[in-house]
Order: structure tokens, then C-alpha cells, then sequence
């Protein structure tokens, strides 16, 4: 409720003040405070957030309806688990009765989002996968051979990619959206983490700026990673021993945002770590980020484009994708404060209409969908943002700020934003 | 080929200057007959070139033959012969002498040295290919075909003979030589509409060969035939006649054949020529046609025979009155000066359809107090003429019936597309009569899948009237709409299958966009509405029956795809147990009696990966077997309608043996 108070006077200065856009990227810059001035407000958040109190679990809660959540297993157990399962399918068909999986469903109907917990879970709703049936026989096969591969996986102690789990069987598997599906219906089966099956996601996500950590043992300096920064492990195991002076994490959405911050060395001025996973974020980025949140409890704010997709990957964030809603506890990281571009920075900071795209029919149709999403719902001023957006209907990409200079984004927008604390 | 007229039309314009005007530059005032205007705007009536010129002929004598023995209610039989006439023979028709070229290089096709190599060397190359496909075993495809110099013009003539009406005596040498006069106009429901067909193709012939058109003709009991040749005077739209006479009917036989010679071109429109006689057969399946081409090389010979494959006929058209929503000012005054009734009232009441007394009384008291029901009609003003459009024009109507109409009928429709493309499937539709600005129109669609001839994907289908539309198709509101169908909502997969798409729309008017009567356009609303719902409605017929026979082929298939799985699942699960039984610690209880059962024979190989295929199959096979067993418990032994078959009738009285029997009797014909 301060942000929105502090909100208004701010508004009503840039009107009088400027007239042209040119001259009102300067007067924004003349309004920055020096650097501890707006570090402070990171530290007020910071305090803010230490106090309240740890989240709940799913146990926690008294739910009427039952939900299935996974844990992380060690490998015998895996193995032990793939063992059981296969003895049992071998003993019904040798007892003639063919065989089948009882496979938790995961699609739409069995998904629930928890407001207590703000994130997706999924309900305990099953489906039998026969291998007497024509629409399930393939799926039961697959099934199988996961099983199979995966147990080797275990007694030997290794990690894969999907991309070398597909390849072990192509002609099976035909194509690997397949196998990665089964993957997810197996480690749902088995009731552990996909990173548990030592199967892993090749890397996608990149971490940048004021942390120390190991990766395998190896220590690595993110500040020492260049420009490109450093690949986060797509095996979270690897990682321990996380240290930082940073004051806050930023999430960008894009690669292209990231690498002018990495560039223009925005950690060292603003103490922070900067991470991003280039789009839709992969399980490891969502687990490193937890493991960050949890570990160095530092606030995150994200950095993501003024358009649906923008605020459906900071949902994925926050409160988990719905296929891999099994496993929302460890992925979903709470809290994630939304700093930018938000619809409305696009008139307060005077973005010129050469920069804003017109949205299309499907963009305002997600847009429309996710205003009646509950986890969009609960926060009154995203509510506020997507309205204006969909109304407007303009959207924005986070270059769209380098109509002022390319490096306005690091030297004056978010600077000015964390000043402000002007974040939802 | 406009140059061919245009020296008669300068001469006749310069004899026209000479007496009215005495400046050659200021513009002259000319006059033009119908047939000079249709000789120089030829595409209008689709003479566009030489090859649609041939197409045109072809079309407009087919579709006149069957009017005609449409008109007597007799099953048509329709004989079409294209003969090409070379050079050589054409010119010694209209007996000139061949030349010997002198001068080569006047040609426009002489070829100079440069060229000659250039051929030369082309012609080595290709033949060091095909000497190479030889020696490979591949077939060769003819490519050495004798590519006709532009100068070279090919003659037809073209000979339609029908079994027909006939035409009066008398009345030949004007309906053939005098544009624009018919016997067509009226408003009904007609093939041609404005008495132009066979007279273009005379204009035609006398543009690009001189010759005159052959007519012989005889009707139902006459114990003659009448003979004529003619032309046409372009100038004065009026005929000419070489040879009028009465000749001998041994046959007898009734009915017409026409004879023309024109220049056109058979290998370009060649496919729409055989598409045009196909789709006419699939349109009118009670009819016979047999189609030759007979040429120098006997390769290019064809003989089509479109056999009949019912005897029910639609009824003829009968000519319908006006709507009073669909009439302009003009019409009105026509028919004013036409009507044979005296005053306003019954004038309204007779002369348009659904104004009975009542409404006529009380259309004439809203038109005001200048009018009243017993004036004279033949006394209108013209500005009361005017009221009475605007009236009608605003007046509620009911709509037109549409009994006027004479579809081809939803079972012509179908026996068609089954007799000319054999296809896997087929269902038909008929619309019920709709109307557009006061026409009555109607509807009948087929969709069929599979069949010979037909490529993959939609293969469009027009009729307009009951003639095939072959131009144009893209615009047309028959391929539009179809394209926008979803066809996988009715389980047809639109870019493999192989889907004929049929939609025949009859209508007193049919309203062609531009000026070849070629194609719908697709702004119609209410067309457009009428020909999807058509369509879906074929679809939705059509969707049940394939749906059947998904069920069946999975019913086949099940134990095939079941079993395709079984090697992969069981060396899996083998692969599983071999692993365990080989690392296991026994110290550590982890599995529990029955498994370590298993275990236990998995490692003395008493279970192995043949004994879990094994037992699969045969739990697949037991399973096959009962959903069999339930399959045919739930559809039971119904099967598809039976097609009726049809056996043309024998003619005359053929000699036949009576097998006799208490139950019935065989009668076996000899």
C-alpha cells in the first residue's frame, strides 16, 4: 500500500516536468538518489521479508482434497521402487492377466491451485495405463522401457539428459516430447523428483553477478563468469556451499536484458545476482533460484516483458507449471517481487509509441484468461497492471527502454525503480 | 482474329462517311448488328481463343441437344465427333492450292543457321539421355512431339447429333443465322439464357474458316429431313442460305445434327473438353453420350462412351411468372405492354407470382387515390409505373416457390458421381428452395471419397443449371466455401483424402459474376449459407459411415498394433528382472516371498524373455477375441444400404426362354 501512495506524486511530477521524451530520460536520471540512498530500500524489503513467517507446507493444511506431492529419493530407493513395480507387472502376466500402470493423471482437471500455499498442486486423480488397450498399449510400453533405463540409471549411479535418454531408444520412442512426457508420469508414479531418476535437462539457465557456490566441488566465482555468465548445473545436486554479499536476486526473462546488466557490470554497482533462464524457465533454473531464495534468503525482484507471456513466466516461477505441479514444492519460489515493465511504467516513464506493439487477438485472449487465473487474482495491483494492458491494448518488451540509450535499462529504469520501490 | 472482320467493317464505315459526313476526322456515328458485336466482343460468349473457342462449340451443341430432348421428355442420346483437318485437306476444301514456300525467310518460323545448331545440339543431348535411360532400363516418356509452328492453324469439324426435337422446316435458316433471337428467353430455368450458343459457334467459323454450318433436322413424324446449309450476314444479323431443302427421313429418326468447321486447338483443352463430357455424365446420368475424336494419327484417336445409368428424368422446367420483388421498371412496362389483361387488378393478380386478389386489392390502395382497381392497365402513367416498382420494391412478399425449378435430383446426383468416378463412398443432400432478390434457388450437393481419377485433396464440382463450370474456379463460391469447411470434424483429411465435392445450384436466375457465365461469386450470403449447410449436411451423412469403418478396420488392426508392442514390453520387464536377480544381496530382505519367487526362477532361467512374450500374446489374443465376440454382439449383422442397380432396357423384342418354376419363373433372354 506505500508503493501505491508513493505512486501518485511521482506521477503528477513527470507530468508538469517534461515535455519531450529525450529531455524526460534526463530528468528521470537527475532524480536518482546516490547508490546507498536506494540500496536502502532493498534493505527494508529485505528486513520485511526475514520476518515473516516460513511457508507452509502441504501437510500443514487441512485440505478436503487429497493432492500427491513427490520427494527427492536416493537412487536405491529409486531402484527399489522400479523393482517392486516391475516384479509386480511380471507376476501379473505370468499369471496371465497381462499388465498395467496406475498413472496419476496430470492434466488440466487434476490441477489445483492452493492460495494458502500459492502454488499448483496436483490432485491424487489416476488413470490405468493397460497394455490391452489400444489407446494406452504404446504409452504402456514406453513406461516400461523408461522403467528399465532408468533403474540402470540408478544401479549405476549416472546422470543423463532427456535428449540421451531418447536416443537410447529412438525407434520406440519415436520422438522425444514423448519420452520426456512418460519421464514425468514415471517419476509422478514413483512419487520422486525428476532430478531423483538422474535424469536431467540439458543447461538453459545462466546466473550471473555476487555468488560463490560449488558446482561437483569445483568453486565458482559468478562474478569472475564474464559476460555470459555461468550455466546453472542442470543437476541441482551438484551445487552446495552457496555464499553472497548480494543484496537482492533479479530475474530477467530474456538473454538479451541479461547480458547488458552483465555487461555494464550492474552487480558491482547494485550489489545482486542476476539469473535468467532465456524464456520459459527449465526445472534447473526453478531450483537454483529456490535453493538461492532459501539459502541466502535475499529478495527477488523479476525483470520480464509487458505483455501475457511476461507475467505467465513470472507465474511459472512463483507458483509452478501445471505439468510438473507434482513437484511444485521444490520448484515454486514464493514471493518474487514484480519490478518491471509493468503496463503502467509505459506512460510514467514516457516509452514512445514507436516502441509499443499493438497486442493481437491471442495476446488479449491470454491476457483475458490469466485475469481469471486465481494466483493473478490475489494480488490486487497485477490485477490492476493486466487490466490496464488488455484495455490499452499495448505490450512492451524490456528493450523497448533502449529508446533512451541502450544502457538506460541499467543506469537509470531500474536503478529509479528500486529507488522508488516501486515493485507489486 | 479480330482482323478477320475488320476489313469488311472498314469498308462498310467508309461507304457510311461518304454519304454522312464530309470530315473524315470528326467521329462517325455507327451502328452495329448483335452479330457484329458479338463477332468482335467473342470472349463474352467464351470464344476467347482458338482452343476455348473448340471448347465453347463442343459445350454450347452438347447443351442445346439436350434441351431439345429434354423439351419431348426423351431420354437424351448424344453423339459429338471432333475430326481435325489438316492444312493440306482444309485448304483443298475451300479449294485452294497448296504453295510450296519460295521465300523461307518470310516466315515467321524459319529458322536461321544459328537456330538450326542450336536445335541440332539439343536434340543430340536428348538423345544421349534417352540412350542412357535405355541402357538403364528406365522408361523413356514420348517427348519427341512434333511442336506445331504458330502459322499452322488445325481446323475441326465439330458434328453433334442429338435425338431431339427437331426444329421446324422453316425456322431453321433464323435460329440459326439471327443473334440474340431464341426460343430460350422467359423466365424459367434454362441451360442457355441468351440464344447465342450455336450461332457464336457460326460466327466463330465464319471468322477462322469461311465455311458454312450443316444442319439436318428432322422432328417427331415427319416423314422428311430437312437439309440446310447457311452462314451468317455479320452485318445485318440476318442468315444466309446456301442450300434449304427437303430431304429423305429412312430412319426414321427425329432429332438434329449440326456440322461446323472452325479453327481451334484440341491439345490445350483437350482435359477440360474430357472434363467438360465427364461432369456433364456425372449431371445428367440418364443421359448417353458418345464422344470421338478422329484424327490423322491414330494415337490421338479417342472414343468415350458415357453409358445411361437411369431412366428417371427431371421434369421439364415450366416457365414461372415474375416475383414482384425481383422486377425493374423496364420489365414492369414490358410486361404491361404484353399483358392481355384489362385492368390493374387482375393484371397484378395474373401476371406475378403470390399476389392474390386480396393482397392486389390492397397493394393498389396503399399506391394511392390516383389508382384504383378497375382502371386500365394499358393507361398508366409512367410516373404511376414508377410508384408501382418503388411499391413493390418495399412491399412484403412471400417468397417464390421453387416449383418452377428442376433439379437434377438427389438420386441423378448420386447415380452420376457413382457411375463416373466409382467412388469408396458418397452421400448426397438436396436443399429445399431458398431464394435470392426473388429468384427461387435450389441446392443439391454430394461429397464422395476415393474413386478413380481423383486427385488427393478436394476436387471441386460446379454446376450451374445443370452444366458443368470448369473456369474460374478459385472465385467461385462452391471452392471458397468448401475450403473453409472444417473436414476434420467429420474425420476427412482434407490434404490426403481423396474428396469430390459436388453442388449443383438450379435457379431461374443464376447469378454469375462477369461476363463469361463462368463462376458464383462469393458475396452472396445466402448462396453461401445454402451451399455449406449443403455440404455439412453430406459431411454429417458421410461421418457416420466412416466412423463404422474406423471401428472396423481397429477391430482388424487391434491385435496387430497390441502385439507390435509385445517384443519391446517384454524385453523391458525381462530386462528389469535379470538385472535384479544378478545384483542382489540375499543377506538384505527386500523384496518379499512372492518376489523373491520370481527372482528365484528368473536366476535358474525357468522364466525367461520367450515365457513373458509368450504369455502376453496369448492374454492379447484372449482379449482380441472377447472384444471381437462384443463387437459383433453390439453392431449385430447390419450392413450398409444395398444400391439399387439399374439394366437398361432391352429394345425391341428380343427372343426369350421362359424357365418355369413353382415359385417363380426365370425369363432368359437370347
Amino acid at each position: 500500500m506505500a508503493d501505491r501512495k508513493r505512486k501518485r506524486p511521482v506521477k503528477a511530477d513527470s507530468d508538469s516536468e517534461e515535455a519531450s521524451s529525450s529531455k524526460g530520460a534526463l530528468a528521470f536520471k537527475k532524480r536518482l538518489k546516490p547508490d546507498e540512498q536506494i540500496l536502502n530500500s532493498i534493505t527494508e524489503l529485505r528486513a520485511a521479508q526475514k520476518e515473516k513467517p516460513q511457508s507452509l507446507s502441504l501437510s500443514d493444511l487441512n485440505l478436503g482434497i487429497a493432492c500427491r506431492e513427490v520427494v527427492d529419493l536416493e537412487s536405491t530407493s529409486v531402484r527399489l521402487a522400479i523393482e517392486h513395480t516391475i516384479l509386480s507387472i511380471a507376476a501379473s502376466i505370468l499369471a496371465g492377466n497381462g499388465f498395467s500402470y496406475q498413472v496419476p493423471s496430470r492434466n488440466n482437471s487434476n490441477q489445483l491451485y492452493v492460495p494458502e500455499l500459492d502454488r499448483i498442486v496436483l490432485k491424487d486423480k489416476s488413470s490405468s495405463r493397460q497394455f490391452v488397450n489400444l489407446s494406452t498399449v504404446r504409452k504402456a510400453t514406453i513406461t516400461t522401457r523408461i522403467l528399465q533405463l532408468v533403474h540402470q540409471l540408478s544401479i549405476k549411479q549416472i546422470h543423463v539428459t532427456k535428449r540421451d535418454l531418447f536416443y537410447t531408444d529412438v525407434k520406440l520412442f519415436q520422438d522425444q516430447s514423448q519420452s520426456d512426457s512418460i519421464l514425468d508420469d514415471v517419476s509422478c508414479m514413483l512419487g520422486c523428483t525428476r532430478s531423483s531418476l538422474n535424469v536431467v535437462a540439458s543447461e538453459k539457465g545462466v546466473v550471473v553477478g555476487r555468488l560463490i557456490f560449488s558446482d561437483n566441488g569445483d568453486r565458482i566465482d559468478c562474478t569472475r563468469m564474464g559476460v555470459g555468465g555461468k550455466a546453472i548445473p542442470p543437476n541441482i545436486d551438484r551445487v552446495s556451499d552457496m555464499e553472497s554479499d548480494a543484496h537482492f536476486i533479479l530475474l530477467v526473462e530474456k538473454d538479451a536484458a541479461f547480458m547488458r546488466l552483465a555487461e555494464d557490470r550492474f552487480y558491482n554497482r547494485f550489489p545482486c545476482v542476476i539469473v535468467t533462464a532465456k524464456g520459459q524457465p527449465d526445472v534447473a533454473t526453478r531450483l537454483f533460484l529456490k535453493k538461492m531464495k532459501v539459502e541466502l534468503k535475499l529478495p527477488v525482484l523479476a525483470l520480464v516483458d509487458s505483455d501475457p507471456y511476461g507475467l505467465k513466466i513470472l507465474s511459472v516461477y512463483m507458483c509452478g507449471s501445471k505439468n510438473m505441479s507434482y513437484d511444485s514444492s521444490n520448484l515454486t519460489t514464493p514471493d518474487i517481487k514484480w519490478l518491471g515493465i509493468r503496463p503502467t511504467d509505459l506512460d510514467k516513464y514516457k516509452i514512445p509509441e514507436q516502441c509499443r506493439l499493438p497486442m493481437t487477438e491471442q495476446d488479449v485472449k491470454t491476457g483475458k484468461d490469466l485475469l481469471e487465473e486465481e494466483f493473478v487474482k490475489k494480488n490486487p495491483g497485477w490485477v490492476e497492471e493486466l487490466g490496464i494492458m488488455v484495455k490499452s491494448r499495448q505490450k512492451a518488451e524490456i528493450q523497448a527502454l533502449s529508446s533512451f540509450g541502450f544502457q538506460y535499462l541499467s543506469e537509470v529504469y531500474l536503478p529509479l525503480k528500486i529507488q522508488q520501490k516501486d515493485w507489486l | 482474329m479480330e482482323s478477320n472482320g475488320s476489313p469488311e467493317l472498314q469498308k462498310s464505315s467508309k461507304k457510311r462517311k461518304g454519304t454522312s459526313s464530309q470530315n473524315p476526322k470528326s467521329s462517325v456515328l455507327k451502328q452495329k448488328s448483335p452479330a457484329e458485336f458479338f463477332a468482335e466482343n467473342k470472349n463474352i460468349a467464351g470464344f476467347d481463343n482458338p482452343g476455348k473457342s473448340l471448347y465453347t462449340t463442343v459445350r454450347e451443341l452438347v447443351e442445346n441437344s439436350l434441351d431439345s430432348a429434354e423439351s419431348i421428355s426423351e431420354l437424351p442420346w448424344i453423339e459429338i465427333t471432333i475430326e481435325e483437318i489438316s492444312k493440306t485437306k482444309f485448304n483443298a476444301m475451300i479449294g485452294l492450292i497448296d504453295r510450296e514456300r519460295v521465300d523461307e525467310e518470310l516466315y515467321d518460323d524459319f529458322e536461321t543457321v544459328k537456330a538450326r545448331e542450336k536445335r541440332l545440339a539439343k536434340e543430340a543431348r536428348d538423345q544421349e539421355i534417352q540412350a542412357k535411360n535405355i541402357a538403364h532400363g528406365k522408361k523413356i516418356k514420348e517427348t519427341s512431339k512434333s511442336t506445331k509452328s504458330r502459322g499452322d492453324a488445325s481446323f475441326f469439324r465439330v458434328t453433334c447429333k442429338d435425338n431431339g426435337k427437331g426444329m421446324p422446316h422453316e425456322d431453321i435458316p433464323n435460329m440459326f443465322g439471327r443473334v440474340l433471337s431464341g426460343t430460350k428467353y422467359g423466365l424459367k430455368q434454362t441451360r442457355g439464357k441468351f440464344g447465342l450458343g450455336a450461332k457464336m459457334a457460326l460466327i466463330w467459323s465464319k471468322m477462322s474458316t469461311g465455311l458454312p454450318i450443316e444442319i439436318l433436322s428432322s422432328m417427331r413424324g415427319q416423314n422428311y429431313v430437312s437439309f440446310c446449309r447457311l452462314d451468317i450476314d455479320i452485318h445485318r444479323n440476318i442468315p444466309h442460305v446456301h442450300i434449304h431443302e427437303k430431304r429423305e427421313n429412312k430412319e426414321e429418326w427425329h432429332g438434329a445434327e449440326i456440322q461446323v468447321i472452325i479453327e481451334g486447338n484440341w491439345t490445350t483443352y483437350r482435359s477440360k473438353i474430357l472434363h467438360y463430357m465427364r461432369q456433364m455424365a456425372v449431371i445428367t446420368p440418364y443421359a448417353q453420350f458418345l464422344f470421338k475424336l478422329i484424327s490423322d494419327m491414330a494415337d490421338k484417336n479417342v472414343t468415350i462412351h458415357f453409358a445411361r445409368r437411369t431412366d428417371v428424368m427431371p421434369p421439364v422446367p415450366v416457365e414461372t411468372k415474375h416475383h414482384p420483388s425481383a422486377v425493374d421498371l423496364l420489365l414492369i412496362k414490358r410486361l404491361i405492354a404484353e399483358t392481355s389483361k384489362q385492368n390493374l387488378l387482375q393484371f397484378l393478380q395474373h401476371e406475378f407470382v403470390n399476389i392474390r386478389k386480396s393482397y392486389a386489392e390492397r397493394l393498389i390502395g396503399e399506391m394511392g387515390s390516383d389508382f384504383s382497381p378497375k382502371m386500365a392497365v394499358k393507361s398508366l402513367s409512367s410516373q404511376q409505373v414508377v410508384r408501382i416498382h418503388q411499391l413493390f420494391r418495399q412491399a412484403k412478399f412471400a417468397d417464390p416457390s421453387g416449383d418452377c425449378l428442376s433439379p437434377a435430383g438427389e438420386y441423378n446426383l448420386r447415380l452420376g458421381i457413382i457411375k463416373e468416378l466409382h467412388p469408396d463412398m458418397v452421400a448426397t443432400y438436396a436443399g429445399s428452395p431458398q431464394v435470392f432478390e426473388g429468384h427461387p434457388f435450389l441446392i443439391e450437393a454430394g461429397v464422395s471419397l476415393g474413386g478413380k481419377d481423383v486427385k488427393q485433396g478436394l476436387n471441386i464440382f460446379r454446376f450451374a443449371n445443370r452444366i458443368p463450370l470448369l473456369f474460374e474456379q478459385g472465385a467461385d463460391v462452391v471452392t471458397r466455401t468448401a475450403a473453409k469447411i472444417n473436414w476434420s470434424c467429420y474425420k476427412i483429411n482434407q490434404s490426403q483424402d481423396k474428396i469430390g465435392v459436388f453442388v449443383s445450384i438450379v435457379s431461374t436466375k443464376i447469378p454469375f459474376k462477369g461476363t463469361g457465365k463462368e463462376y458464383i461469386g462469393a458475396d452472396i450470403n445466402e448462396i453461401v449459407s445454402a451451399v455449406k449447410t449443403s455440404i455439412q449436411q453430406c459431411c454429417i451423412q458421410l461421418k457416420t459411415k466412416i466412423v463404422k469403418k474406423l471401428q472396423a478396420r481397429e477391430r482388424l488392426e487391434r491385435k496387430r498394433n497390441l502385439t507390435r508392442y509385445i517384443p519391446d514390453a517384454s524385453r523391458a520387464i525381462y530386462g528389469v528382472m535379470k538385472e535384479i536377480a544378478k545384483s542382489r544381496d540375499s543377506k538384505q530382505r527386500q523384496y518379499n516371498e512372492k518376489e523373491e519367487e520370481i527372482l528365484n526362477k528368473v536366476s535358474c532361467r525357468e522364466i525367461t524373455e520367450p515365457i513373458i512374450k509368450e504369455k502376453l500374446t496369448h492374454y492379447v489374443e484372449q482379449v482380441d477375441y472377447e472384444m471381437a465376440l462384443e463387437y459383433a454382439a453390439q453392431s449385430g449383422v447390419s450392413e450398409e444400404p444395398r444400391e439399387d442397380i439399374y439394366i437398361s432396357a432391352l429394345e425391341g423384342a428380343p427372343k426369350f426362354l421362359d424357365l418355369h418354376h413353382p415359385v417363380c419363373v426365370f425369363r432368359l433372354f437370347l
